[in-house]
């Protein structure tokens, strides 16, 4: 399974550090072809909302950048793992161009919030954000029809939580 | 005189709903009672927006953000903004406190229900800043609206809803907090098949 994990690398903390590296070193264990990728504002483009990547070149992006590669081959991808800083209970900007230009893989994705300084109302929209959006058929956003989890973290405890569960995943799924 | 600033959040240019909806609501604020200013939002930045820009917003006594709502929430460049004018506040500069904050939001689905979240976090954006968060309008299959918006009688809500929003400012908002949800004119289950028609010929499920 290819695997990328979206990071937001100018709100680098130590929780986010250790979230991704532990992630990386459960998927990499359980065979997983794992490519990290810590983005920067000024280098991941806003999507335009010009549709050209569904209508006149199919899965390109006008904006040629490492995110246009991704969304290049997002239907290959077996997993997608968005870490984010939570800003008012809403991604970070710049990982949030990076989900706006379709990068989520079509088959599992994984949101995780990662931020100590939030309330619980933050913490909660946050969760609804994605979670209240994912399997209803009439609303769903092309691309995120299929699975999605979401977490929120704030501390190391957590961090090992969610990488437990992944790990899980990722067995239950080996034997299905 | 009070000053507006309208936020354009999308980056689609002229063929804009947003940019159609911001007109509208313009329209609706005599330049004899408002200074008003447009800031819209950029595809490209080299560090952060200029202070210019965001002494704009500070400066203002209402924002009115009106923008298309990405993956159920605010698009990455409209986000952008907003962090920006937040550490621009953090930083000491001088903004108005309790400036009011509308919001006209705008989607291609035709439920209104998928709104809900977004609103939520421009209600936790004005916390963080002690702003007045004010209401939501909230715009379903928002590029159909605009095509039919023209029909006699058929925008009556959107044009009561935009009226709220110029009232509730002359009255230094005593309007109630209440969001208003615009249907498209065309039933919802034919944009739905219609959708459908378009993301399988696009491949894009």
């Amino acid at each position: 399974m290819r695997a990328v994990i979206f990071s937001d690398s100018d709100c680098k903390t130590e929780l986010s550090e250790n979230l991704t590296a532990g992630l990386a070193r459960v998927l990499a264990d359980n065979g997983a072809q794992v490519q990290a990728i810590g983005l920067q504002r000024d280098r991941v483009a806003p999507c335009l909302g010009c549709f050209l990547c569904a209508t006149r070149h199919r899965g390109e992006c006008v904006n040629k950048d490492a995110v246009g590669e991704i969304r290049r081959d997002v239907k290959q991808l077996g997993l997608t793992v968005f870490v984010t800083p939570v800003v008012f209970g809403h991604f970070s900007s710049t990982v949030k161009n990076a989900l706006d230009r379709g990068t989520g893989s079509h088959a599992w994705q994984i949101v995780i919030g990662c931020s100590s300084d939030i309330d619980a109302e933050e913490k909660s929209t946050f969760i609804d954000l994605t979670a209240k959006h994912c399997g209803s058929a009439d609303i769903v956003h092309p691309g995120m029809d299929s699975r999605v989890d979401v977490h929120v973290t704030q501390s190391l405890e957590e961090n090992a939580a969610i990488c437990e569960s992944l790990r899980r995943d990722l067995l239950a799924a080996g034997q299905a | 005189m009070r000053r507006i600033c309208l936020i354009n959040g999308s980056l689609r240019g002229k063929k804009a709903s947003s940019l159609e909806f911001l007109r509208d609501v313009e329209s609706r604020l005599p330049d004899a009672e408002y200074a008003k200013t447009i800031v819209t939002v950029k595809a490209r930045l080299n560090g952060s927006y200029p202070s210019e820009v965001l002494g704009q917003l500070a400066a203002a006594d209402a924002l009115i953000l009106v923008f298309p709502l990405y993956a159920y929430a605010i698009p990455g460049a409209l986000m952008r903004l907003l962090e920006d004018y937040c550490s621009y506040t953090r930083s000491g500069k001088q903004y108005t406190r309790e400036a009011k904050v509308y919001a006209i939001v705008n989607c291609g689905f035709p439920r209104p229900v998928i709104f809900g979240e977004c609103v939520r976090v421009l209600m936790n954006f004005c916390r963080r800043l002690s702003l007045d968060w004010r209401f939501a309008v909230c715009i379903s299959s928002g590029p159909v609206v605009v095509t039919t918006k023209r029909v006699p009688f058929l925008d009556l809500k959107l044009k009561r809803a935009f009226a709220a929003i110029a009232s509730d400012l002359k009255s230094g908002g005593s309007a109630p907090r209440v969001d208003y949800f615009i249907r498209p004119a065309i039933p919802a289950p034919i944009c739905l098949m219609v959708k459908r028609r378009y993301e399988k010929k696009m491949d894009m499920r």
